[in-house]
């Protein structure tokens, strides 16, 4: 019976069916299911199922996008009872990590920072995508007001790639870089430009960011 | 249409989020028109024979912009318009765009299906970053080349060692100095007069701005009014098309869909170009259309994706709408690599005989200083080969099938196939290629002359 309902539920994330993904949490949780396996065995897994799928080219962005959204549909609803239970065992309920994501001031394109912000969602983490051309002081408050974990930049215009430095500096300056891991990204960011602006990594694709993103969890 | 319709409509249109205009309009729209219009694409197939596919593309890509129009970011409004508008909007594109003036004046205009008469020939590689020092000697690799009519470039990165950032003092002064060498450069290769799409430098609207002078961008000059993806448009931008119509220059709407992105698979991508045109010709003001597909991540022109994309859409329009069309060609490889040269010799076969000029080559995904003369000597010689030999599409296929068996390893290559650096593959005194590099042509083009290709030499 949990295993049909668990089943459901990814099938909901594969679907990319908000509704249905909403209308499943519920069920689930009336039905007295655990929150937790509804979490990471019916929809974590059908995320993850999704973005194997988009990896491996037989699925593209539209049905990524959807099964993010299904997701934060059926979050939405069982949030309250992962908080709660959080708070009765102490652990919390946050996530993977908490980042803030964001290109860069000065630099319009979005798409390569829309997928890495899908697979974080998909991935486990709490995304706070601030969109395109934002300015580090915005970015930097952002981090700080919601306590992030990682601050994720993307410039694919390599006049912009300067402002990443920049938002790195400004934290030094602020005495705020130890509070957050750095991540960037974009068409012409190599690990040795991320070495020399002093972020904490670089990701060649959205899939890497995800992996990324994981390590730098680990490490903090 | 006005462009102050434009401009109204962007304040008056109805507001949407820009998530619910990708998901719900775009994506969705798309998947409906693609399973509606029964649009497939065969991977054995880059090069399609199809003119019912084309006409259908063509109809799917139409019925995309009249359903859901274009996206303002800047004031988060659709723009809506009427069928009629588009229908008039194709029928008033313009078939015969000069460009350049005097001797080396070129006229650009729309080509047909296994048209003979050959596409024009554009090189450069907008987008890729260049050191300063290295700037004036890659455009004159290009400009120097006899086969070359037109002339764009690369980005200034840096301007007196210091880095450009977009949006600050220091875009003007690349934008201009980028013009200043590319005039330095037309007037040492004894060519003043060749037509170009420059400001590249100019990623906001400042150096756009600072560059609209006769002693940067000329009138007969153009610049690019990029449609964002997809299917958008932003204040920026407007302003720098509208600062072109004021000053009397050319705009070039540029449309990079994306193959596995919002529109989804390779057919999908094709609907949103298409419709791209046909908004782009209205929202961004385009004299003229460069089509750009992306591979959502090889990047690449040559993948069998985007060589199919840029084939079909150059077909449908070529088909049902007769207009100027340059199609980029965007290598994964570098300068230096044989696989470069088979990658830019299919996507000359395909744009060619699919109804398109030539415009690259953005070597190495035009992300590195990378590409050289050579490589656009030999797009240029490929083009005009496939026009002259009246070849079919059918032929066509069979050509880059065959090439494509030689490169498409590269894709898998963890870093790409970047090769080497302009100043490495070049002689900056002699500004010839270096033997390696020659012969490596030399090679490619016996190799393409044995499949049935007849390159000419040019002296």
């Amino acid at each position: 019976m949990n295993t049909s309902v668990l089943d459901l539920i990814q099938q909901t994330l594969i679907d990319g069916d908000a509704e249905a993904a909403e209308a499943a949490a519920c069920s689930a949780l009336a039905a007295g299911l655990d929150t937790q396996a509804i979490l990471n065995e019916g929809l974590m897994r059908g995320a993850d199922i999704v973005g194997q799928q988009f990896e491996a080219g037989e699925v593209f962005l539209p049905q990524l996008m959807f099964s993010a959204r299904a997701l934060k549909a059926a979050l939405a609803v069982i949030t309250p009872e992962l908080e709660r239970l959080g708070a009765e065992n102490g652990t919390g309920s946050r996530r993977q990590g908490l980042v803030v994501l964001a290109t860069i001031q000065s630099d319009i394109h979005d798409i390569g920072k829309n997928i890495v912000s899908t697979l974080l969602t998909t991935g486990g983490f709490e995304v706070i995508d601030l969109g395109v051309d934002v300015p580090i002081k915005r970015i930097i408050s952002s981090a700080l007001e919601s306590g992030a974990d990682i601050i994720g930049c993307s410039a694919m215009l390599t006049t912009s790639m300067p402002f990443m430095g920049d938002l790195i500096r400004t934290l030094e300056s602020m005495g705020e870089r130890g509070r957050f891991k750095v991540m960037v990204g974009g068409a012409s960011v190599t690990p040795e430009y991320a070495a020399r602006i002093g972020a904490d990594g670089s990701a060649p694709n959205a899939v890497q960011a995800l992996q990324l993103a994981r390590r730098l969890m680990d490490k903090a | 249409m006005d462009y102050l319709e434009i401009l109204d409509r962007s304040n008056t249109g109805v507001y949407l989020s820009e998530e619910n205009w990708d998901l719900e309009k775009v994506a969705m729209t798309c998947m409906q028109l693609v399973r509606q219009y029964d649009l497939k694409w065969d991977r054995q197939i880059p090069v399609p024979d199809d003119p019912a596919l084309a006409d259908r593309i063509f109809a799917a890509g139409f019925e995309l912009a009249a359903s859901i129009g274009a996206y303002n970011r800047s004031s988060e409004r659709v723009l809506r318009f009427e069928r009629s508008e588009l229908e008039t909007g194709l029928k008033q594109m313009k078939t015969s765009l000069s460009m350049g003036c005097a001797a080396d004046e070129r006229v650009l205009f729309p080509r047909k299906i296994m048209d003979t008469r050959p596409p024009l020939v554009w090189a450069g590689n907008p987008g890729a970053p260049h050191p300063e020092a290295l700037f004036l000697p890659a455009v004159m690799s290009w400009a120097q080349e006899p086969i070359v009519d037109l002339i764009t470039c690369g980005s200034l990165a840096e301007v007196d060692g210091r880095e450009v950032r977009t949006g600050e003092a220091l875009e003007i002064s690349a934008t201009r100095r980028e013009l200043t060498y590319l005039h330095q450069a037309l007037a040492r290769v004894g060519r003043p007069g060749m037509g170009l799409l420059a400001a590249q430098s100019s990623v906001s609207e400042l150096g756009d701005l600072a560059a609209s002078h006769p002693h940067y961008l000329r009138p007969c000059d153009a610049h690019l009014i990029p449609m964002l993806n997809e299917l958008k448009i932003d204040n920026r931008n407007i302003a720098r098309a509208v600062n072109s119509i004021e000053y009397g220059m050319r705009n070039g709407g540029l449309y990079c869909a994306i193959a596995g992105g919002l529109g989804g698979d390779a057919p999908g991508c094709a609907v949103v170009s298409v419709a791209s045109i046909i908004l782009g010709n209205l929202t961004n003001r385009a004299d003229y259309h460069i089509l750009h597909p992306i591979h959502i991540r090889h990047v690449a022109t040559s993948t069998r994706e985007v060589l199919w994309v840029e084939s079909v859409v150059l077909q449908a329009f070529a088909r049902n709408a007769p207009a100027i069309i340059v199609a980029d060609v965007y290598p994964k490889s570098g300068a230096l690599t044989r696989e470069l040269l088979y990658e830019t010799a299919a996507n000359a076969i395909a744009i060619t005989v699919s109804g398109g000029h030539l415009e690259g080559c953005g070597s190495a995904d035009g992300l590195l200083p990378n590409a050289s003369g050579l490589e656009v000597r030999l797009m240029g010689e490929v083009g005009q080969a496939v026009s002259r030999q009246g070849v079919s599409l059918e032929q066509a296929n069979r050509w880059v099938l065959k090439l494509l068996g030689k490169y498409e390893h590269v894709f898998q290559l963890p870093g790409g196939n970047p090769g080497v650096r302009f100043d490495q593959a070049y002689d900056l005194q002699t500004l010839q290629p270096l033997p390696e590099w020659a012969r490596m042509y030399d090679n490619v083009k016996k190799e393409l002359q044995e499949i049935g290709l007849k390159l000419r030499i040019f002296d």
